[in-house]
Formats: C-alpha cells, structure tokens, sequence
C-alpha cells in the first residue's frame, strides 16, 4: 500500500512514526497522525485543514490543547466522558484523583495492553486502510495525505471528534478536496 | 435514529444506545486505570502473583496483558 502513496502522504506517516519514536510512545496511533498533519505545510492535506476552518497558528494550537486534553483523559472522547457522567462517572473528578495519587498525565501513557503487529496501533492501521478506500472511491490514482485527513476525520475516535469540535468535520474536510487537489 | 430507539424512547425506557456507550467508555476508563495501578504496585516491588490476587485473575493473565513494560 505505501508504493501507491503521494510524497505528502509518504512524509505524513514517516513524521509521525518519527513523533512517536521520541515521545517514546510503544506504537504509532492515530494522534501522531494528526498532530504530524497539523505542521505540514504547502500539501493537500495542510490546504483541506485550512480549508476546513484549521487555517491559523492559533487554530492548530487549539487542535493540539484538545488532543493533550483528550490524552490526559487517558484517550477517552468527550462523548465516553458524557456517556460516563450519564452513569454517574465524572470522569474530570476520576483523572484529577488518579493524577493526585499519581502524577500529572499518569493516565495519558499509552495503554500496556494495546498490543499490535509492526509499528502501527490498530487504530491508525484501519486509518491507512479506509485512507486507501477513500482514494479508490473517488477516483484518485494515488493515496495522498489529504486523503489520509479525510479517513481520520471519517471517526471513530479522538482525532475525529477533535476535528469535528473546530469544524472540520467529515463533510468539511469532503468539500474542501476538490479544490485542493486542483491546486495541488 | 434507528427504529429500535425509537421504541424504547416511546416505551419510557431508557434509551440502550446511551446504556451501551456508557458500558464501552467505562471498558476504556477501566484498562486505563487498571494500567496505572498495576504500574504503581509493580514500580512499589509487588509481585505479578501479588497483583493478580488484588484483581482476581490469574498471574499469567495479569503478566500477559501487564508485562515487559
């Protein structure tokens, strides 16, 4: 699949492997994809960001909060957190007690038990998968990064709601292809 | 909305969509969790066997899913 890839896209995963390499993480997840995207630059998939509302350092820096706060929670979406308060878990009140006992961001490691073959969770494999899906669905030849924005903002999972919580939603990140790949 | 909800919704019942997601996300917390406490006693010198009995599973299960980290 990585032989049918652009050099953006090329770029996209090798930076994010190289992100989670020094942040010592064990796997390559669907957040180091996305936080790789937010700093690229003059590529398909940077222009559908701005395109699709993510146009400002100051967004990017907004994006980026979100996902250390979603990390902090231990990986758990604003919608897990509200399914929780729904049973009477304040899953603030649960991260704020584990890090008194335990560290600031002791619930943000990545988790043990994930276990994966290769370099890639299982959640940013099944992304790279639905980024080629998505490529042949359109029509287009070649798997770009942009391509690869649109199959994290297809969801589930935190790089998606994150998204979808500064506009960059699925239909957003769509609508935006067509005039990024002509410029591109 | 599915067919199914809005039954349960018309019924009074509580929706399953909300029970099921909650059960899913608490699933999450859960390994999270279980993931630090296991690290604080294994950095505090406790045994896999020690750890095993306080979760109530077995030590190979516990080091399988816990060990080499």
């Amino acid at each position: 699949m990585f032989e049918r890839f652009t050099k953006a896209a090329k770029d996209l995963v090798r930076g994010a492997a190289e992100r989670a390499e020094r942040a010592g993480d064990p796997y390559v997840t669907t957040e180091h994809l996305l936080r790789q995207l937010l700093s690229a630059s003059g590529t398909p998939g940077a222009a559908a960001l701005a395109a699709a509302g993510i146009d400002s350092e100051e967004r990017r820096g907004a994006v980026e909060r979100d996902l250390n706060e979603a990390r902090r929670r231990g990986g758990l979406t604003k919608s897990d957190a509200e399914a929780l308060a729904g049973i009477g878990i304040d899953v603030a009140e649960v991260v704020d007690r584990v890090e008194s006992a335990h560290g600031r961001g002791a619930l943000a490691r990545p988790r043990a038990w994930r276990r994966s073959r290769g370099r890639f969770d299982a959640e940013a494999k099944t992304v790279l998968e639905r980024s080629l899906r998505v490529t042949l669905g359109r029509g287009d030849k070649a798997i770009g990064d942009e391509h690869i924005l649109l199959a994290l903002a297809a969801g589930p999972g935190i790089p998606a709601e994150v998204l979808a919580d500064h506009g960059a939603t699925y239909a957003a990140v769509e609508a935006a292809l067509p005039a990024v790949q002509r410029a591109g | 909305m599915s067919d199914a909800t809005e039954l349960a919704e018309r019924a009074g019942g509580a929706d399953p969509r909300e029970g099921l997601r909650a059960v899913a996300a608490l699933r999450r917390l859960l390994e999270q969790l279980e993931a630090v406490q296991v690290r604080s006693a294994r950095q505090q010198g406790w045994s896999w066997q020690e750890v095993a009995a306080e979760l109530g599973v077995s030590r190979q299960a516990v080091h399988k899913k816990h060990g080499r980290r």
